[in-house]
C-alpha cells in the first residue's frame, strides 16, 4: 500500500485512527533497520565533512611560520595515510568510498597549498585540471557515484576556466555547445554501462543531474545564440546537435517509460520557442502572446504526459 | 493490473483487522483513484506546472509593464481580483491536473496585480498583507488543489513575515519560528489522526506539509544569517529554545523505533545529542534544518529529507562563515567536531552494523 492509497481510503471510510497509524508505521515509515543505516551514514558524513573542512580552513589560514615543505608535506602525508587506510582496512565499501571522496577533496587542498606557496593565482584553470587529473584513477576504481559527480563538476569547471583564461576569443555559443556535448556523452555512457555490465548500478539521481546539466547547457546555448545578431558556425552545429540529441532523448524516454525525459526536453523546447518569439518582436503584444503560448503549451504537455502515463499504467 | 482491480485487492487484503464495522465510500474512492490514475510521476508534472506558471506570469507582467497598464490603479486592482477569482473558479469547476499551469499563472498574476495596484493607491501595507493572508485562507477553504494550496500557505506565512519586517518588530521572528516548528512537528507526527478526520484537512495534508517546511526555512534564514537584520534581531539563540527541545523530543521517538530500552544507553544518547545540539544554540537554523531531516526521514518523506540536507549544509556553512574567529580557530573547531563524529561512528559501529543476515 502506498501513502496515497492510505490517504484516499482513510478520508472516504470510517477507518480507525489506530488502524491508519499501524499501517503507516508498518508500510510507509522508516523502521529500525532504515534508522540504523541513516545514523551510520549521518555520523560518517558529518565526521568526514567536518574534518575535511577543518583541514581546508587550516591551510586557508596560511600560517606564515610554517615552512613550505611542512605545509605541503602535511597534506601529502594525510592523503597517503588515508589512502593506505582505505586500501588495508576492513571497513565496508560504502564507508571507504565516503572517505575516498574526502581524500579527493584533499587533493584539491594540496594543489591550492601549492598555488599559495608559488603564487599561481586562486582560480587558475590548471589548478582544477591538475586536481581532476590526479583523482582520475580513484574515481575509476571506486566507481562511486558521488565521487563521479565531483569529478564531472571538476571537468566542467576546468573547461569553463580554461575558456575564460586561455581562450577568451571563443564565443559563448561555442563554449555552451562543448559543455552540452560533453555532458551528453557522459550521460549516454552512464546510461549504457548498466546494459553491458549487469553488476554496475548507476543511481537514478546521477543520470537525472547529468541530463539536467546537458539540457541546461543546450537551452542556454540556443537562447544565447538566438539573442545574438551575428551567427557563426557553432550555432548551426549546436542546433543540429540539439535537434538530434533531443529527438534521441525523447524516444529514449518513451522507450524506458520515463516521464522525466518526456517533460524536461519539451520544456526546453518551449523556452527556446518563447526566446524566438521575443527575438521577433519585444513589444507588449508579443509578451502577451508569449504568456498565452507558455500556458497553453505547458498545459498541452502535461495533458499528453498524463495520457501517456495512463497508457503505461494500463499496459 | 488496472486501477480498479488494484483497489479491490488493496481493500480486501488490508481491512480484516478493522472488523465488521468497516465502511467505505466506494464511489468516492474510485473517483479519487481515476483522478490520480496516470499521475505516477506527479513530481515532474507539479514542477512543470509551477515553472510554466512562473514563466507565463513573468511574461504577462512584462506585457503589462510595456503596455503601460500600470498607470491605471483601479484597473490593476479589478484585473487582480478577477484573476484570483478566475483561478479559484476554474479549479472548483474542473479540478484536474491539466489546468494547474493556467490556474497557477492567473492566481500569481492576480496576486501581483492586486499588490501593485493597492500599494499605488497608497493603501496601508499592513492592511495589504492582512488582506493577502485572508485571501490565501479563503483559497485554502474553497479548494484543495496541491499547488495552489502550497502557494497559499507560502502567502499566509509570507504575509506574517512581511508584517514583522514592515513594523520593525524583528524579535517576533522567534515567535514565528516557534509556532511553525511546533505546527510542522505536529503535522508530521499526527498524519494518521489528521487524514482520517475532516476531508478538507485530509486533502490539504500534503501541500501543508511541504508549505510548512518552506515557511520554517524562510523563518530560519532570518536567524541563520547574521547581517540580514544585524541590528534588529536580538538574542538570535532565542529560537533555539523551541528547536532544540523539539529535536530532542523527535530523537526520543527515534530511539523508541530503534528499540533502545536500557536506561544507561538512553542516558548516553540524550547526553550526546544534547552536547552536540547545545553549541548550535547560537544558530537555531542548524537544529531547525536537522529537525526537518529527522521528521522527514521518520515518515519516509524523501523530498523533505533532500530539502533538509541542502538547508543543513547551507546553515552550517553560514554559521562558520559568520563566526568571528580566525581561520585557524575555525579550523580547530571543525576538526575537533569532525573527530568527535568519527569517534561516535566507530564507537557505535558494532551496535549499528546493519544485520543483513537476519
Amino acid at each position: 500500500m502506498k501513502r496515497d492509497d492510505i490517504h484516499i481510503i482513510s478520508r472516504n471510510s470510517n477507518w480507525s485512527k489506530n488502524g491508519v497509524e499501524t499501517v503507516l508505521k508498518a508500510e510507509i515509515y522508516s523502521d529500525a533497520t532504515a534508522w540504523k543505516k541513516f545514523v551510520h551514514i549521518l555520523l560518517i558524513s558529518l565526521g568526514v565533512g567536518f574534518s575535511v573542512s577543518g583541514i581546508i580552513f587550516f591551510f586557508a589560514y596560511n600560517w606564515a611560520d610554517l615552512h613550505k615543505f611542512v605545509k605541503i608535506g602535511m597534506v601529502e602525508g594525510l592523503i597517503a595515510i588515508l589512502t593506505l587506510f582505505i586500501v588495508f582496512s576492513k571497513l565496508n565499501l560504502n564507508i571507504k568510498n565516503i572517505i575516498l571522496t574526502g581524500t579527493s577533496v584533499l587533493v584539491g587542498v594540496m594543489i591550492a597549498v601549492f598555488g599559495q606557496i608559488y603564487q599561481t593565482g586562486a582560480n587558475a584553470y590548471d589548478f582544477f585540471l591538475g586536481w581532476t587529473a590526479f583523482i582520475t584513477i580513484w574515481v575509476v576504481i571506486s566507481n562511486y557515484a558521488p565521487l563521479w559527480l565531483v569529478y564531472i563538476v571538476l571537468l566542467n569547471t576546468s573547461f569553463m576556466l580554461y575558456s575564460e583564461q586561455v581562450a577568451p576569443n571563443w564565443s559563448g555559443v561555442f563554449i555552451l555547445t562543448i559543455l552540452f556535448l560533453s555532458n551528453t556523452i557522459l550521460l549516454a555512457i552512464s546510461l549504457y554501462i548498466p546494459k553491458i555490465r549487469k553488476e554496475a548500478i548507476i543511481p537514478i539521481w546521477f543520470t537525472i543531474i547529468l541530463a539536467l546539466a546537458s539540457v541546461f547547457f543546450a537551452t542556454s546555448g540556443v537562447v544565447v545564440g538566438i539573442a545574438e545578431d551575428k551567427h557563426n558556425l557553432s550555432f548551426l552545429a549546436l542546433i543540429i546537435l540539439a535537434i538530434a540529441i533531443y529527438l534521441a532523448g525523447f524516444f529514449y524516454g518513451l522507450r524506458i517509460k520515463s516521464g522525466f525525459y518526456l517533460s524536461v526536453i519539451p520544456f526546453s523546447v518551449i523556452i527556446i520557442f518563447s526566446a524566438i518569439l521575443i527575438k521577433i518582436s519585444s513589444g507588449a503584444t508579443m509578451f502577451f502572446i508569449v504568456s498565452i503560448f507558455i500556458i497553453s503549451s505547458v498545459t498541452l504537455l502535461i495533458k499528453s504526459l498524463m495520457d501517456i502515463q495512463k497508457k503505461w499504467n494500463n499496459e | 493490473m488496472n486501477s480498479e482491480t488494484k483497489l479491490k485487492s488493496t481493500l480486501d487484503t488490508n481491512f480484516h483487522s478493522e472488523g465488521e464495522d468497516f465502511r467505505f465510500d466506494e464511489v468516492a474512492i474510485e473517483n479519487e483513484y481515476s483522478k490520480l490514475n496516470g499521475d505516477k510521476s506527479s513530481i515532474a508534472i507539479k514542477i512543470l506546472s509551477v515553472l510554466g506558471g512562473f514563466l507565463a506570469t513573468m511574461a504577462f507582467l512584462g506585457f503589462m509593464m510595456i503596455a503601460g497598464l500600470y498607470d491605471s490603479k483601479g484597473g490593476m486592482v479589478i484585473t487582480g481580483i478577477l484573476s484570483i477569482g478566475f483561478a479559484i473558479w476554474i479549479n472548483v469547476m474542473f479540478n484536474k491536473l491539466i489546468i494547474d499551469t493556467l490556474s497557477v499563472s492567473t492566481y500569481a498574476i492576480g496576486i501581483s496585480l492586486l499588490a501593485v495596484g493597492l500599494s499605488y493607491m497608497e493603501v496601508d501595507e499592513n492592511i495589504i498583507s492582512i488582506l493577502f493572508i485572508v485571501i490565501a485562507m479563503i483559497t485554502l477553504a474553497i479548494m484543495q488543489n496541491y499547488i495552489l494550496s502550497f502557494i497559499s500557505i507560502l502567502i499566509i506565512n509570507g504575509g506574517f513575515l512581511f508584517l514583522i519586517i514592515n513594523n520593525d518588530v524583528y524579535n517576533l521572528i522567534h515567535i514565528y519560528n516557534a509556532i511553525i516548528t511546533i505546527l510542522l512537528t505536529y503535522v508530521f507526527l499526527n498524519e494518521g489522526k489528521l487524514i482520517i478526520g475532516n476531508k478538507l484537512i485530509s486533502k490539504l495534508y500534503n501541500p501543508v506539509r511541504i508549505g510548512l517546511i518552506m515557511s520554517l526555512l524562510t523563518g530560519l534564514v532570518f536567524v541563520g544569517k547574521t547581517g540580514i537584520f544585524e541590528n534588529h534581531v536580538y538574542a538570535i539563540w532565542a529560537s533555539s529554545i523551541i528547536t532544540i527541545p523539539v529535536t530532542l523530543y523527535v530523537i526520543s521517538i527515534i530511539a523508541g523505533i530503534m528499540g533502545v530500552a536500557e536506561t544507561r544507553t538512553k542516558i548516553i544518547i540524550y547526553t550526546a545529542c544534547t552536547l552536540i545540539l547545545l553549541p548550535t544554540a547560537f544558530s537555531p537554523a542548524v537544529s531547525g534544518a536537522l529537525l526537518i531531516i529527522l521528521l522527514s526521514f521518520l515518515v519516509n518523506y524523501k523530498i523533505g529529507v533532500s530539502i533538509g540536507i541542502i538547508a543543513f549544509i547551507y546553515f552550517i556553512s553560514q554559521y562558520y562563515y559568520d563566526l568571528n574567529f580566525t581561520l585557524l580557530t575555525k579550523s580547530i573547531l571543525m576538526l575537533s567536531t569532525g573527530i568527535i563524529f568519527l569517534i561516535f561512528y566507530f564507537f557505535t559501529f558494532k551496535k549499528l552494523k546493519p544485520d543483513e543476515e537476519i
